[in-house]
Parts: structure tokens; C-alpha cells; sequence
């Protein structure tokens, strides 16, 4: 059996995923927000003796090493150096998406192109004559209708017969593949569409700089065997960051460099514009010249995309309808999800119950129902407002609208060195961390990435919730909400003054341009948003499943080991590993006005916020700790405890509020941070985040104390 | 003049982008390229960023950038 490799490319919202979807029938999600996957997804089709494997490269604009994207895929491509390239072409737009397709044929790898999204197109009244085309460009162009199926078997006979095409001619003599310089013309005579080909795109300048030094760097025959150099060549000219680092390994590298610098400087002389932009400019004027030849209507107005962006991007209507949409959003969450998350507290509680039936009393009892059942059925009962949450954000996001909301918010954002796609991500952080830390990965900077990672935490998850809720309750009573509300508002206020101070110091620099495709309005297909929706929940499923079980069997044991011995007053807790803790480190936090108890309780809340709350019931009600957990009305006997404390008052109350807000939420956020960015931003951000917590509640306890507050 | 001196609904032709680097070359990728002509449709709440439609297709840009991409307007007067 032979194997055909294929990696399938093209721009974003091109309906690339759903073609690689209809392909090879995999799990794979589909997105207009630009550039959802950035995982490597890989399919296979089978067709009589032939294995076709597909690649769904990441949605890219072009082939430089400006976003994480663009470097994965050139990355993919030369490392892997795939048999066939489909380029899947939104036939909308033509000009634009050919571009990076031409980079494809520059690089010497075979390629079809598959255009997409033509029944809309030609519903635009634009013409395409595909067949025109492809002669023009050198390479076959094939329509597929990406939702339906359409053309895709006639897409694989094309992929096979280029991949056959190749072979051959990599088996003749004197035209290899590796040397796209040395392959015919497109006036050839007799020559097949899809063969190889060198195709006359540039000035007769740019074009002999071009082989000067891909001839250059070609004489190092290890460089040679690695690189493309004659492509090499081009994206030098172009300054190519990436390019420059490859040339670093040629034994010539100061002699091609000085040839290098000399070319651009000629170009730039020749043209009076910079080398990069030269080139560019005139890959699109060769794309141009194809384009008017065979398609009849280049650009077309699109009427109900401009109808709908005159009222959801109205100057003064836009605002309050994205707010509306969000709160809408928020509402149905949290409403709608509040009844299955009900039925799931109500499975695990019963779950708990089971185990201490079915249990001797003892540590095994108490390991399984306090400590693995309580902690990960506690996080595993937001899972039906993640679903929800992330049903509503794949509707924003393939509908077209979540571009908008990023132009929308752009210039607040700004104005703290945030970027219009952070909205996003910090708008899942009110749900939880963890989806929302992932979620930055459709920011394509990396500098933007961090330091919205880095403020998420800051945007007060589902399990803070309870939290306020318990102190606002017990000490603000008659304002109990206002106090809550506020606490979100300081997190936002926060996340602001991180990302400027991030911005001011450690993550210095020019803030990333906010170029961003405003794609068409779609209506989203339900299974799209069933499939981001699974993939989402899985992931968060997956984490419940390992990080929180491990976080709860640690939390457990800490407040449970070593045993008190026998007869000793007080709590066992206070004799555990966490007690002992919390005793040690009380003098530090004495300041903010906190005694050892809640010092454990704060332990406790660096591994997961909702284990404040049940580590206070522990510490307060020794009796019946279930009590304190279950339902409002139970929460009462804590409330009563807590108020009957001296040590407690309406500022340590508020104090605590705030600390919890500000310190890292849990240890399933901080394990996500760290695949995300790695150990080092992740423990520059626990350090951040603790420094914050103390100096804030510092402030605030000590002016507070100062004002007769704490009384 | 440059595309921060259009106003909503100014059409233009491209003359070159001034900007150099990342920026210069990701506006010429997407095809802000001399001789392309494209429209100024409307700027978000504090007037920027600005929506451009170019090449058929809509984009969102920040005046900052907007304002190295020299133009020759074709319809319309300058504000």
C-alpha cells in the first residue's frame, strides 16, 4: 500500500476545518475566530491501494514567522516535507487566499488548490473559471462545497495524479524536486497542470537576487539537504527573522549575508520601498494579472454581512449590544445551568452518603467521601455551566460575531496594553480559569498571550462565588450583593493595573499591530458547536480527572495527617500538616488582621477556592461539618460562628474577600498556566499573585484600622 | 495622505505602506499593496480601530497603522 502525505492549508474561516472533517471523518473543531487550531490534527482516508494521511494545518495568512501559526505550519512544512499541499480557497475573496498558496508553489512542493464557499460566491455574481485559472497559475484548482461533500472524491483523484506527476518527474533526470529553479515554465509546451513548475512572479531583479543566492547557499550540499534554498533566498530578502536563524548553520553564512545585505539595498534603491514589501507587492500584482483573467467579478459587495455590521458595528449601538449580549450570555449561564449543577451537587452528596454506608469509618472513609468525592464533585459540578458557557462562545465565534466584539473592545483594551482578542479569554475567566487560560491561545502574539494569561485570574471564577457570598452574607448583610458585585469590579479594575504594570516592566515592547480579519457572517452548523463544545468539556473533564483528583487528595491530606494524639483538645486539624501551616505562617499574616484559621483556610484556597468555605465549616462547627456545606439555610450555624468570633469583623471579613480574590485560584488554573507558558511564567505569576494578595489586604486592613473600621 | 485622513465611506487607491518590519509586512500579506483600492466603512466608538474593506474583504486596523498606508482618494472629499 502507498502512502500520500498531505498537508491541508489554507487562510482562516476558509471552511478549511470542515473539509478536513468531511475527509477523514475525525473529531476536529471548526472556527471563525482566526486560527483555532493550533493542534496538529491528523486524518486518514483509505482509497483501494492507496493510504491518504491529512494534516489540518494551523488557518494562516501568509508564510512568515510573525504569529505562532505561521511558525507551526512553516515549521510543519519544512520539517516534514508533506507529499501534496491542499490549499483550501474561500472563493469570496480569491486574491488574498492565493497568496499564500503561491508561497506553497514557491517553496517547490506540489499543490492543489481546493475552492471553497462557492455557491456563495457565485451567488455574489462572481465567475470563476477554475479550470482558466489553474493553467494560469501552474497548478490544478479543484471545487469542493466543504458542508455537503461536494467534489472531494474528485479532490483525492487530483491529489493522487499530482502526487504520481511529481514522482515521475523526480525520477527523470535533471529537474528534482528540491530544485523548484531548475522546473519548466508555465509556457511550456505539454506541459500537465500540476507538474512541477517555476513560476515568473517576480521582477527580473528580485528574481536573479533570488538565484544568486539560493545558487550561494545551494553549494553547501549539508545546508542543501535540509533547506529550500532558492525559497530560503526569498524570504531573506524579505528579513525573514526565522530565515536568518536557519542561515546561522551555513559554514558561508558572513559571505551570503554580505550578498544578502547587498541585494535588499539594491531592490530598496531600485523600488525606493523596503525589500519586504516589494516582494509582496509584487506576488500580489502576479496574482492579480491570473486573477482578472479567468474570474469574471473579482470583488462583490455582501450585502447581508454589510447590513448586519451596519447595526451590531453601529458606532453607538455596537457598545450596548455587545454588553447585552454578554449579559444575556451570563444570565442563561448561570439560570439554565444552576439546575443540572443542582442535580450533580445532589448525585455527589448522595455519592458521599453511599461511601460512608458502604465504608468502615476510618481514613479510607474519609479519603473517599471528604476528600475525593467532595473535591473533584465540587469542581465537577460547574461542568454544566462550562458546556453552556462554551455552547454560547462556539455560536459567537462561528457566526462571525466574535471578531467584532474584539474590534469592539479594542481601544479600551488598548489603552492597558491588552489587545481586542483578550476579551475573550477574560470573558470565559468568569466562568473558570482554566477554559479561559486555553482560550488565549487565539491570541496570536505571544507577548499579548502572557500577559492575558496573566490577568485572567484576576476575572472572579465560579468557585469565588461561594466564598463572597458566605462573608458578604455574614458581615455586610443588608448589602451582601453590592459588596459581591464589587468584588468583581476590583478584579477587573486589577486585571487593568496587571496588564499595564506587565506591560511597564517585564513584558516591555511594542504593542502588537491589531490587524484582524473581519470574516463574513455564517450561520454555525450544530454539528460545529456540538464538536467544540465536546472537545471543550473533555478538556475540562480531563482536568477534573487528574490535576483536581490529585489537588483533592493532597488537600485532604494535609488536613488530615498527622492524627492528633490521643485525647489532645481542639480540632484535629489543627494538628494536620495544614494546621501546622497555617500556625506557622500566621505571624505573616497577622498584618491583615488574620489568625491562624483563616490562615488554613487560605492554604487550602491556593489549592481550590471552594475548599475555603468547607475549611472554615471544619475549623468553626466540629460537630457536623456536612451542615455547613449543604444549602443556604445550612450555612447559617457558620455565619453565626464566624460573627461570634472576635477575631472576625466586617474589615477582616471584606479583607479575606479580597484575598481570596487576588490569590491564584487553583491548582487546576495554575497546572493549565503551566502547559500553557511553561514553569517560569507560571511561578513569576504565583509570585505576583501572592505579593498582590498580601500588599492589597495589607493596605486595606492597616488604612482601614487607621479609619476605625475594624472595630 | 494617508487613511486617517478619509473619512467613513472614502474610497482609495494604495500609494505604499511606509511602515516598515512586522507591521509593513503583515499589511502588504493582507494585501494593503500599492495600486489596491479599497473603502474606509466606519471606525469603532472612540474612532479607532478602523474597518477597511479591501480586496473584497473586511479588516479591522488601528489608526496608528492606518496611518502609514498612503493613499490617493478616489471618491469623496478629505475631512
Amino acid at each position: 500500500m502507498k502512502t500520500i502525505r498531505v498537508g491541508l492549508a489554507g487562510n482562516p474561516n476558509t471552511g478549511k476545518t470542515t473539509i478536513f472533517n468531511a475527509l477523514t471523518g475525525s473529531n476536529q473543531r471548526v472556527g471563525n475566530y482566526a486560527g483555532v487550531t493550533v493542534e496538529k490534527k491528523e486524518g486518514r482516508v483509505v482509497r483501494g491501494d492507496t493510504e491518504i494521511v491529512v494534516w489540518d494545518l494551523p488557518g494562516i495568512y501568509s508564510l512568515t514567522s510573525y504569529s505562532i501559526d505561521e511558525m507551526i505550519t512553516r515549521d510543519f512544512i519544512l520539517d516534514e516535507r508533506p507529499d501534496v499541499i491542499i490549499n483550501v480557497l474561500d472563493a469570496t475573496n480569491l486574491e488574498r487566499n492565493l497568496y499564500l498558496c503561491l508561497q506553497f508553489v514557491e517553496l517547490g512542493l506540489p499543490v492543489i488548490g481546493a475552492l471553497n464557499v462557492i455557491d456563495q460566491a457565485e451567488s455574489m455574481g462572481i465567475r470563476i473559471d477554475e479550470k482558466r485559472l489553474g493553467e494560469l497559475l501552474g497548478f490544478p484548482i479543484v471545487r469542493t462545497v466543504g458542508p455537503r461533500g461536494k467534489g472531494l472524491d474528485h479532490l483525492l483523484d487530483r491529489v493522487e495524479a499530482v502526487h504520481d506527476l511529481w514522482r515521475s518527474a523526480a525520477a527523470a533526470p535533471a529537474s528534482g524536486r528540491s530544485a523548484p529553479r531548475r522546473s519548466p515554465g508555465l509556457d511550456e509546451p505539454g506541459r500537465p497542470t500540476g507538474a512541477p513548475i517555476h513560476l515568473p512572479v517576480y521582477s527580473h531583479q528580485v528574481e536573479s537576487a533570488i538565484r544568486a543566492i539560493g545558487d550561494l547557499l545551494e553549494s553547501d550540499s549539508g545546508f542543501a539537504a535540509v533547506n529550500p534554498c532558492h525559497w530560503l533566498a526569498a524570504k531573506l530578502l524579505e528579513k525573514d527573522a526565522n530565515a536568518r536563524q536557519r542561515l546561522a548553520a551555513h559554514p558561508a553564512r558572513q559571505v551570503a549575508e554580505a550578498e544578502i545585505d547587498r541585494h535588499i539595498r539594491a531592490i530598496e534603491r531600485e523600488s525606493g520601498r523596503d525589500a519586504e514589501i516589494v516582494l509582496s507587492e509584487q506576488r500580489y500584482a502576479w496574482i492579480h494579472g491570473a486573477v482578472r483573467e479567468a474570474v469574471s467579478k473579482v470583488e462583490a459587495p455582501q450585502p447581508l454581512t454589510e447590513k448586519i455590521d451596519a447595526v451590531l458595528l453601529n458606532r453607538f449601538l455596537g457598545l450596548p449590544i455587545f454588553l447585552g449580549i454578554l449579559w444575556l450570555i451570563f444570565q442563561a449561564t448561570f439560570t439554565i445551568g444552576a439546575i443540572p449543577q443542582g442535580w450533580l451537587e445532589q448525585l455527589f452528596s448522595w455519592m458521599g452518603d453511599g461511601v460512608r454506608q458502604l465504608v468502615p469509618p476510618g481514613l479510607l472513609q474519609s479519603l473517599l467521601a471528604d476528600g475525593i468525592i467532595a473535591g473533584v464533585g465540587g469542581v465537577l459540578s460547574f461542568l454544566p455551566l462550562v458546556v453552556i458557557l462554551f455552547m454560547f462562545i462556539s455560536i459567537l465565534e462561528d457566526t462571525g460575531y466574535m471578531a467584532r466584539a474584539a474590534f469592539i473592545m479594542d481601544k479600551f483594551l488598548h489603552l492597558f496594553g491588552l489587545h481586542g482578542q483578550s476579551f475573550l479569554p477574560m470573558m470565559v475567566g468568569f466562568g473558570c480559569s482554566v477554559p479561559a487560560v486555553m482560550a488565549a491561545r487565539s491570541l496570536k502574539s505571544p507577548r499579548d498571550r502572557i500577559v492575558t494569561i496573566l490577568v485572567i485570574p484576576f476575572m472572579s471564577c465560579g468557585a469565588k462565588l461561594p466564598v463572597y457570598v458566605l462573608l458578604a452574607g455574614t458581615f455586610f448583610s443588608a448589602w451582601a450583593g453590592t459588596m459581591v458585585l464589587a468584588m468583581y469590579v476590583i478584579g477587573i479594575f486589577l486585571a487593568m493595573v496587571s496588564a499595564l504594570i506587565f506591560r511597564k516592566t517585564v513584558l516591555r515592547g511594542l504593542s502588537t499591530p491589531f490587524v484582524m480579519e473581519l470574516p463574513p457572517y455564517r450561520t454555525p452548523t450544530a454539528r460545529g458547536i456540538l464538536r467544540q463544545v465536546g472537545d471543550k468539556s473533555a478538556q475540562y473533564f480531563k482536568k477534573a480527572g487528574t490535576v483536581i483528583l490529585a489537588a483533592a487528595i493532597l488537600i485532604w491530606a494535609i488536613t488530615t495527617f498527622p492524627a492528633p494524639p490521643e485525647n489532645a483538645p481542639g480540632d484535629p486539624i489543627t494538628y494536620s500538616v495544614a494546621g501546622q501551616i497555617g500556625k506557622a505562617i500566621e505571624p505573616a499574616f497577622k498584618p491583615l488582621g488574620f489568625d491562624w484559621k483563616i490562615a488554613i483556610a487560605t492554604v487550602t484556597g491556593f489549592a481550590a477556592k471552594e475548599v475555603v468555605v468547607s475549611t472554615l465549616g471544619v475549623l468553626y462547627s466540629v460537630d457536623d461539618k456536612n451542615a455547613i456545606t449543604e444549602g443556604d439555610d445550612a450555612e447559617a450555624p457558620l455565619r453565626v460562628a464566624l460573627r461570634a468570633d472576635p477575631a472576625y469583623n466586617p474589615l477582616v471579613g471584606f479583607t479575606l474577600m479580597l484575598f481570596t480574590l487576588v490569590l491564584a485560584p487553583c491548582f487546576a488554573a495554575q497546572a493549565t498556566i503551566r502547559a500553557e507558558l511553561g514553569w517560569k511564567w507560571l511561578g513569576f505569576y504565583v509570585a505576583y499573585s501572592i505579593l498582590a494578595a498580601w500588599g492589597l489586604c495589607f493596605a486595606v486592613y492597616q488604612i482601614g484600622r487607621l479609619l476605625g473600621l475594624g472595630a | 495622505v494617508t487613511i486617517i485622513d478619509l473619512k467613513q465611506g472614502d474610497e482609495f487607491r494604495i500609494r505604499g505602506v511606509t511602515l516598515s518590519h512586522e507591521i509593513g509586512k503583515r499589511l502588504a500579506d493582507m494585501g494593503f499593496t500599492a495600486g489596491a483600492r479599497g473603502t474606509v466603512v466606519r471606525s469603532a466608538l472612540l474612532g479607532d480601530p478602523l474597518q477597511i474593506r479591501i480586496l473584497g474583504y473586511n479588516i479591522s486596523i488601528r489608526k496608528a497603522e492606518a496611518a502609514g498606508v498612503e493613499v490617493e482618494l478616489l471618491t469623496g472629499e478629505i475631512a
